[in-house]
Formats: structure tokens, C-alpha cells, sequence
């Protein structure tokens, strides 16, 4: 009888090695996780500047009250909203249909995901430089669109026109995420059971209604979660918009909230103002984020 | 027996009509995969030629001779300080430093959260798991002045330590140690093995394709991170590759053919990787996807 509780305190006394194993992320995560987010609230509350001596000041909501009346905040949920929704629909159906037809060949599978994925590789600064160059005024993505229309020597102005530098951005993005997002359906393809698909065959289903009616239906859940990542993956872009306004775009139509924030803060030192905009993001992907864990949630029931 | 008799004429008939939707299939996917690739070689094509050629109407793809030059003043850099290097050796550092300390802290606190009844377990993985759904850009401006408070600008552990690991790869790790089995820990305790030392067999020999997989998450993350370095280096000497290549690129009087061979040089390591490591790559990709099977 002695022998059980005996044995209890022994892997109770092993159990505390979980806290051992645990330490270090906790310390990491309390330091520059949870301690940070809890210094970006207090300093939305606060006029702190960045290298002012002064000790900042409590004044309530004035930051949010003036980033909400601000102009340039709302040009830059309009540059957000309108990236996030431009690339929304290539990428979505690009990826889809990738996926689908990678997932119908039986040889060369690899190959066609390493191509695909490639772009998603190289780094998102080297693919913003590589496409500036290649936008140029006398650059090649002017010498193919005069090909295509027939209008030669006409300077499309990609980077230098309101609505080209945006179209150029989404571009850039589209051709580096695409890939990636189409690895996610195939993986999801291929978790629909094979002998779904053959009792479909047996049945006398041809590819395009076995398409419609098993894989589609099948895919849902994975398709939720793929848009919500394109939404959040698209609302952090950065190096882009960034490295094109420094070679001399127009900042306005591309000033997406990121660039924002990282304007405000260190080029005009405002961090209250920035900590309000942080926030403001933070609340709309924590709202994608619980959306995401729907999405995956509803996969586990498949 | 009985399927083989009324379902062969439709099986035949479907896998013909597999066959051609195949070609077609194929046809799409090399046209797009050429298409995706095209970048690539306009990329390699220019950083061998003269900046007036990469702008020359109608462009040639093929330079008229190699100028492999390019490179060597890519590294030199405009001013001659071989500083391009110093960046490239910083990129390394920093990346190759967050890949082993991720993988290393991760696979702790995922083993102690996988294998572990202690007290407090829900509330700890409760806790790193909610961070997860911090995004870095709406910390980065408080996390820059509590860098700033520890004394971390323009070094490296201000450029490491916000990065030493990441909750995804805890919850990875801890998703990758909870399927293995219990029963061979305790039959390693029987035979005298101290816990830390479960913990580091199982890592290093049953966990490597999770190690891989977060490895290079990991490295990927830190080669492309421009934000943070941006904010936290001031020095020329302690900058990244991103930050190099943005001020490199704003420079409208570069030569733009020199510009393409600083940005394959920052493009090899990965590919590298890439090509060595593709199933683990795509494995990340998927990861998410996959995660919850």
C-alpha cells in the first residue's frame, strides 16, 4: 500500500524538471513578449518622445483621439486595406489552382513546388530590389507592357505614378507569395484520404467532378485558414513599400500602416502616436488570429 | 472480385480522360514556373552585365560578356571598405546564432510542456502560446526602448536577443515531442539516464526532422529581417544585409548591374539551403496546414 504514494512524490519530484525545461522561454517570453505589449498600452497613454529627456506626461486618449482624426492615419488603412484586398484574390486563386494541378501529376511534383516556391525563398529586400530595377523607366517591365499594348518607348511610370507604384507593390507581392500559399493546398490535398478519391473513381466521377464535389469541399478548411494568412501576412508588409519610397516612389499611395508606424516613431520621434497605431494592428490581427484558429479548429474536425 | 467486373470500363474510361486533363496540367505548371523564374534569370543575367545594359532597349538576357567584376565591387562596396562583407558576416552571425539558440530554447520548453505533469504547465503553454499572436511590428516600438533601457543599440545582442526563440517553435516542438512515446523515456530512466540527458538524445537523434524544419525557419526569418536591424543599428559596421541592400538600392546614381550582383550574393546563401534542404522548406511552409494532425 506505501508503494503508491511512494511512486506519486517520486515522478512528482521528477515533474518539477518540467519548470527546469520551461524556465528559459518563460524569462524570454516575460521580457520580450508579454512586458513590451504591457509598455505599448502604457505608452498609448502617455506623450513620451523618443529623445526627450522630459518624463512623459498621462494624457488619456489624446494619442488615440489624434491618430483617429488624423488624415495620414486613415490614407494608411486605406493603403493597407487596399494592398490586403488587391493581392487577396490573385493569390487566393493563383494558389488554388497550383495546388490542384501539382496535386493531379504524378511525376515531377518536387519540381514544380521547388519552382513555385523559390520566390517565397529569396529574401523580401532582395525581391523589392531586383523588381525596382526591373521597373525602371527604361526597365523591362515598361519593355513588355509596350510589347503586349504595342506602344513603344511609352514610360508606364511603375514607381513614380499614385496608382502604378501601387499596382507595383502588389505585383512584387503576388509573384513571392503565390508559391507558398499553393504549398499549403497541396499539403491539404493531401491530407483527403485516398480512399475518398477511389470510392469516387469506382463510382464512375470524372476529374472535374471529383474536383468539384470531393476536393473542394474537402479543402474548405484549408482554404479558411489560407485567406486568413494572406490577410494577415499582407497587412505586416514592409520591405517593399519601404525600399521603393527610399528609392524615390511617392509615399502616400504605399504608406501602409507599417511604414507608418516605423515613420512616426523614429523619423518624427512621435512613440505615443506609434504605440496607439502598434495597437490598432495588433487589435485587427488578433481579431484574423482568432479567425485563423476557427479555421484550423474547424480542420481538426475533418 | 465483384468490382472488378462492372468498373473497369469506367476506370478505363476515367484514367484516359486523367491522362489528357494531365497534359494539360503540366503544360500550366511549366508555363507558370517559367514565369516565376523569370525574375531569377533577369537577376543573374544583370549582375554580369554594365548598369547601361541592364537598362538597354530592347534588353538582352544574355550579357555580351560576363563581367564578373560586378561582384568584386559589390563586395567592395561604393566606398571601397569591403563593408558589404562586414554586413554579409553579420548576417551570418546573427542568423546562424537565433537558428541554434530557437532550436535550442524551443525543444527545452517543448519538451518540458510535452513530457512534464508540473504544476502550473497550462498556465505557462496558455501564456507562450497568446504570444504567438503578438505580431513583432506592434512591439517592435516598445521592445526597441527596452532595448534601448538594457543598453542594446547598435550591438549584437541587440540584434540576437529579441529573437533567441520564437513561441511557434515551442508550439512545434512541443506538437513533435508529444507523439513520442512515453514508455521509452521511462525505460531510459530504468537504465539510469538523468533527465537532461533524455532531453538531449531524443532532441538530437528523434527529433531532427523538427529541429531541421525550425532550423530553418529560424535562419530564414533573421537573413530577411529588415524592421528590427533598422531600428536598432545605427552603425554602418553592425548592419545587416536587408539594410545594406535598401541603401545600396536608394542610391539612384548605383550602377544597376553592380546592384543585381549585391543582391544575388545576399540570394545564394538561402538557395543553397533551399536546394540542399528543399523538403524541409516546404515542410515549414505546410507546417501550419499540418499542424493540427
Amino acid at each position: 500500500m506505501s508503494f503508491v504514494p511512494k511512486r506519486r512524490s517520486l515522478e512528482s519530484r521528477r515533474n518539477r524538471w518540467g519548470w527546469v525545461f520551461v524556465s528559459p522561454g518563460v524569462l524570454f517570453f516575460s521580457v520580450f513578449s508579454l512586458y513590451p505589449i504591457l509598455y505599448a498600452i502604457w505608452t498609448s497613454f502617455h506623450n513620451k518622445k523618443l529623445l526627450s529627456l522630459k518624463p512623459p506626461k498621462f494624457i488619456g486618449f489624446q494619442n488615440y483621439a489624434k491618430v483617429l482624426s488624423s488624415p495620414d492615419f486613415w490614407n494608411s488603412v486605406r493603403a493597407s486595406a487596399t494592398f490586403c484586398l488587391g493581392v487577396f484574390l490573385p493569390i487566393f486563386i493563383a494558389s488554388l489552382l497550383l495546388g490542384v494541378l501539382i496535386a493531379s501529376q504524378k511525376k515531377g511534383r518536387r519540381i514544380f513546388q521547388m519552382a513555385l516556391y523559390s520566390p517565397a525563398v529569396l529574401s523580401s529586400v532582395v525581391t523589392a530590389s531586383v523588381w525596382a530595377i526591373m521597373f525602371d523607366p527604361r526597365g523591362l517591365a515598361n519593355q513588355f507592357l509596350n510589347g503586349i499594348m504595342g506602344t513603344p518607348g511609352v514610360d508606364h511610370r511603375w514607381l513614380a505614378d499614385a496608382t502604378m507604384v501601387q499596382i507595383s507593390t502588389m505585383l512584387v507581392y503576388i509573384w513571392k507569395m503565390v508559391g507558398y500559399f499553393c504549398i499549403l493546398f497541396v499539403t491539404g490535398i493531401g491530407k483527403i484520404p485516398v480512399s475518398v478519391i477511389e470510392a469516387s473513381i469506382i463510382d464512375g466521377a470524372g476529374p472535374w467532378q471529383r474536383l468539384t464535389r470531393i476536393t473542394m469541399p474537402l479543402l474548405k478548411p484549408t482554404m479558411a485558414l489560407v485567406s486568413v494568412m494572406i490577410f494577415t501576412a499582407s497587412l505586416k508588409t514592409f520591405s517593399t513599400q519601404y525600399l521603393f519610397t527610399q528609392r524615390g516612389a511617392p509615399l502616400r499611395p504605399i504608406n501602409v500602416l507599417t511604414l507608418n508606424i516605423y515613420n512616426t516613431a523614429i523619423v518624427e520621434q512621435n512613440l505615443g502616436r506609434a504605440s496607439v497605431m502598434s495597437l490598432l494592428l495588433f487589435a485587427t490581427l488578433l481579431l484574423l488570429s482568432w479567425l485563423q484558429i476557427r479555421a484550423a479548429g474547424s480542420g481538426e474536425d475533418l | 472480385m465483384m468490382k472488378g467486373s462492372y468498373g473497369n470500363a469506367r476506370l478505363a474510361r476515367s484514367v484516359a480522360a486523367h491522362r489528357s486533363g494531365n497534359f494539360l496540367a503540366a503544360f500550366i505548371l511549366v508555363a507558370v514556373s517559367g514565369v516565376a523564374i523569370i525574375p531569377f534569370l533577369f537577376m543573374a543575367g544583370a549582375s554580369l552585365m554594365p548598369g547601361s545594359d541592364v537598362t538597354s532597349i530592347p534588353y538582352r538576357w544574355i550579357p555580351k560578356y560576363p563581367l564578373w567584376s560586378n561582384y568584386l565591387r559589390a563586395l567592395q562596396g561604393s566606398d571601397g571598405d569591403w563593408i558589404y562583407l562586414r554586413n554579409i558576416l553579420n548576417s551570418f552571425i546573427v542568423a546562424s546564432t537565433v537558428a541554434f539558440s530557437s532550436v535550442f530554447i524551443a525543444s527545452s520548453v517543448g519538451f518540458g510542456l510535452a513530457k512534464y505533469k508540473f504544476k502550473g504547465r497550462n498556465v505557462v503553454f496558455m501564456g507562450i502560446m497568446s504570444t504567438m499572436m503578438i505580431p513583432f511590428e506592434a512591439v517592435m516600438i516598445p521592445l526597441y526602448l527596452t532595448a534601448v533601457k538594457l543598453g542594446l543599440q547598435d550591438s549584437y545582442a541587440g540584434l540576437i536577443l529579441p529573437f533567441l526563440t520564437s513561441a511557434f517553435g515551442v508550439f512545434l516542438m512541443r506538437q513533435y515531442l508529444l507523439g513520442f512515446p512515453d514508455e521509452l523515456l521511462d525505460a531510459a530512466r530504468i537504465d539510469g539516464c538523468s533527465e537532461p540527458r533524455i532531453f538531449r538524445s531524443i532532441i538530437f537523434t528523434n527529433a531532427r526532422p523538427a529541429v531541421a524544419t525550425l532550423a530553418i525557419l529560424a535562419f530564414r526569418g533573421q537573413w530577411d529581417n529588415l524592421l528590427w536591424p533598422l531600428l536598432i543599428t545605427q552603425s554602418d559596421r553592425l548592419k545587416t544585409i536587408p539594410s545594406y541592400i535598401v541603401r545600396y538600392t536608394a542610391d539612384l546614381t548605383a550602377d544597376e548591374g553592380t546592384m543585381m550582383a549585391v543582391a544575388v550574393i545576399a540570394a545564394i546563401p538561402v538557395f543553397i539551403l533551399f536546394f540542399s534542404m528543399s523538403k524541409y522548406f516546404l515542410q515549414g511552409a505546410g507546417v501550419y496546414s499540418g499542424s493540427k494532425s
